[in-house]
């Protein structure tokens, strides 16, 4: 992937989560008495990996970081990038350099590891379980 | 190259590629020393029809990204339910295509 063509991603990528964020927080309806976006849980009725981020985030929004962490530990991840990605792409793009995509590379190359790939799995296979068993 | 090696080589890896593509890739596998050849017909090629199936199936994980190397997207797609279930959509229609300029990368790092 070329710098441009990624850098515009993790900008729509942002602008959409920040999007979602808002329509989540201002809607009166509780989200654990609808079904939600998630195509698995849709189609299957077991929550998937992630499902209860969208809770997770507002948690943190609200100032409870413990919540959050019960909600779904991926919560914290997506607010670390929705808060970091913005200011990090505005540097590079004004300063006309490259570095969140070489770290994107660096990372990438990184997690091919054998010995980070794996428990990585195994971690992301324990939250699904926690998940279901949360019933969420 | 001998031509009759390089037609047969591309007759079976045509699917792999984008049309456009393979012209050159004709061309060029052509011009290359014979010493290549081992290289070539032993590099690992990803199948778009199989990347399609993993991404109607699974596409919400995120795992055809994973299998096809995108390992940052595919972490995207894991901790987001699949961009909140519209890039899993989107990513059916875009999965082949990711897949053979995946497969055409791999082949120019052989080729140039």
């Amino acid at each position: 992937m070329v710098r441009n063509k990624l850098y515009l991603l993790l900008f729509t990528a942002c602008t959409a989560g920040y999007a979602w964020l808002t329509i989540t927080y201002y809607r009166t309806v509780s989200l654990a008495l609808e079904p939600g976006v998630c195509l698995i849980k849709r189609v299957t009725g077991i929550p998937c990996p992630s499902c209860g981020s969208t809770r997770s985030v507002l948690s943190v929004l609200n100032g409870d970081i413990a919540g959050a962490l019960l909600w779904n530990p991926f919560g914290i991840i997506i607010v670390c990038f929705l808060v970091i990605v913005p200011f990090w792409i505005l540097f590079d793009v004004l300063r006309r350099q490259s570095t969140l995509f070489n770290f994107y590379n660096r990372t990438e190359l990184f997690l091919k590891r054998k010995w980070i790939a794996i428990p990585a799995i195994l971690l992301v296979l324990l939250n699904w379980i926690w998940n279901i068993s949360k019933g969420l | 190259m001998e031509a009759q090696k390089v037609d047969m080589f591309i007759l079976n890896s045509a699917k792999y590629f984008e049309s456009y593509q393979i012209n050159g890739i004709r061309e060029r596998l052509i011009a290359l020393d014979d010493s290549k050849w081992a290289m070539i017909s032993s590099v690992q090629l990803k199948d778009p029809t199989v990347s399609l199936i993993v991404s109607i199936l699974a596409g919400s994980l995120g795992i055809d990204r994973f299998l096809i190397g995108d390992i940052g997207l595919g972490i995207g797609k894991l901790i987001t339910c699949g961009g909140l279930g519209i890039w899993a959509i989107i990513d059916w229609f875009l999965i082949m295509g990711a897949t053979r300029e995946k497969n055409m990368q791999k082949i120019q790092q052989l080729l140039y």
